[in-house]
């Protein structure tokens, strides 16, 4: 799991280029949208990406995204539920 | 027709302090090299973001527009197999991106337009200038053009041998123009011409009368790179000339076979 959280936190810094920003600087418990990283809706679809290119996970339906994609643990646990 | 230049920025102007000019860090992390150059470039030219000038029109020039988020867009569809697009270098890579963004920075909604016709696209965006400055359409304009060059279509450019007299080049330059003089004013632009056909050096300096304590300045891509909009780069340095005490500046600019363009640039007064 830790493994994966430390993964995931590269590629989201890799693609959504979040400059200056170390995997270390991010907080795996603390929000991906508004008060803690700050990413916005271009990124939510930059992430469904992330998701589906490294991963091979399909988010099934919208209405599990908000959950889904708090922070970069839930994101963590939702892959390694659903990974192929 | 004629319009008045307040201040000239060039790219180099400003490399330093892109993220004071671009403070959203969340803005600058998606812009690319030429968008965040550009931008920087533009928003200094009107006084930093802070700074709230009546502008009434921001009109851009490009000739290649935004090339790297254009390739990257275009190997991710190959790459990916047309699925899974990432949709930030689709969006940046429009060439009205830089326009678009100094607007969104400024928060103008004024006329924003962006000219991409070759190697008259800066000469294009002048005209325009020009033309709405002269219909009383805009007062103060801000007038920009921008490039930016890539490994692959250097490469490529290289590969047709275009290269062969001079180096490929690239740049943002952003001037503001007035429709009336200020005290602020350091050039005044008096004319502009299209040419059918190529001219030589000495063919310019008789048809503009230019006299030997004036300056003629024919095709300067040795100086700046051959790129389509580097006219803009020698339109600067015109004005930098006048600023020093040149009293008229003719600028002509001929790239790779295009139809050849001359800008008038004279002293205040």
């Amino acid at each position: 799991m830790e493994q994966l959280i430390q993964e995931l936190k590269e590629h989201l810094i890799e693609e959504l280029n979040l400059e200056e920003i170390t995997p270390e600087d991010i907080d795996a418990e603390a929000p991906l949208f508004g008060d803690g990283l700050g990413l916005d809706s271009i990124d939510a679809l930059e992430i469904i990406l992330i998701l589906e290119k490294y991963y091979g996970v399909k988010l099934a339906n919208s209405a599990e995204a908000k959950p889904v994609f708090y922070s970069v643990k839930t994101l963590a646990e939702y892959v390694m539920q659903n990974r192929k | 027709m004629r319009c008045y230049i307040e201040r000239v920025c060039r790219q180099s102007d400003v490399i330093s302090d892109v993220k004071q000019l671009i403070p959203d860090a969340g803005l600058r992390r998606r812009m690319s090299r030429v968008v965040k150059s550009a931008v920087a470039t533009g928003v200094e030219c009107v006084g930093g973001v802070e700074r709230i000038e009546a502008l009434d029109a921001i009109v851009t020039a490009t000739g290649w527009g935004c090339l790297a988020d254009s390739e990257r867009f275009l190997r991710n569809v190959i790459v990916d197999k047309e699925q899974l697009l990432n949709p930030t270098p689709f969006i940046q890579s429009t060439f009205n991106t830089v326009g678009g963004q100094i607007a969104l920075l400024k928060h103008n909604h004024c006329y924003n337009v962006t000219y991409v016709n070759r190697s008259h696209s800066f000469e294009d965006a002048l005209l325009d200038v020009l033309l709405r400055i002269a219909d009383a359409q805009s007062e103060n304009v801000l007038l920009g053009a921008f490039d930016e060059q890539t490994p692959s279509q250097q490469r490529i450019m290289e590969r047709m041998g275009l290269f062969r007299r001079c180096q490929c080049g690239e740049g943002a330059v952003f001037a503001l123009v007035t429709a009336k003089p200020t005290e602020r004013s350091v050039a005044q632009v008096s004319g502009i011409e299209f040419l059918a056909e190529s001219i030589s050096k000495e063919q310019v300096a008789k048809r503009y009368g230019v006299t030997a304590e004036e300056e003629l300045m024919y095709n300067r891509y040795a100086e700046y790179g051959l790129y389509p909009t580097a006219s803009a780069q020698v339109f600067a340095e015109a004005v930098e000339r006048i600023q020093q005490g040149v009293e008229r500046v003719v600028v002509y600019n001929e790239y790779l076979g295009d139809s050849p363009t001359i800008i008038e640039l004279k002293c205040i007064g």
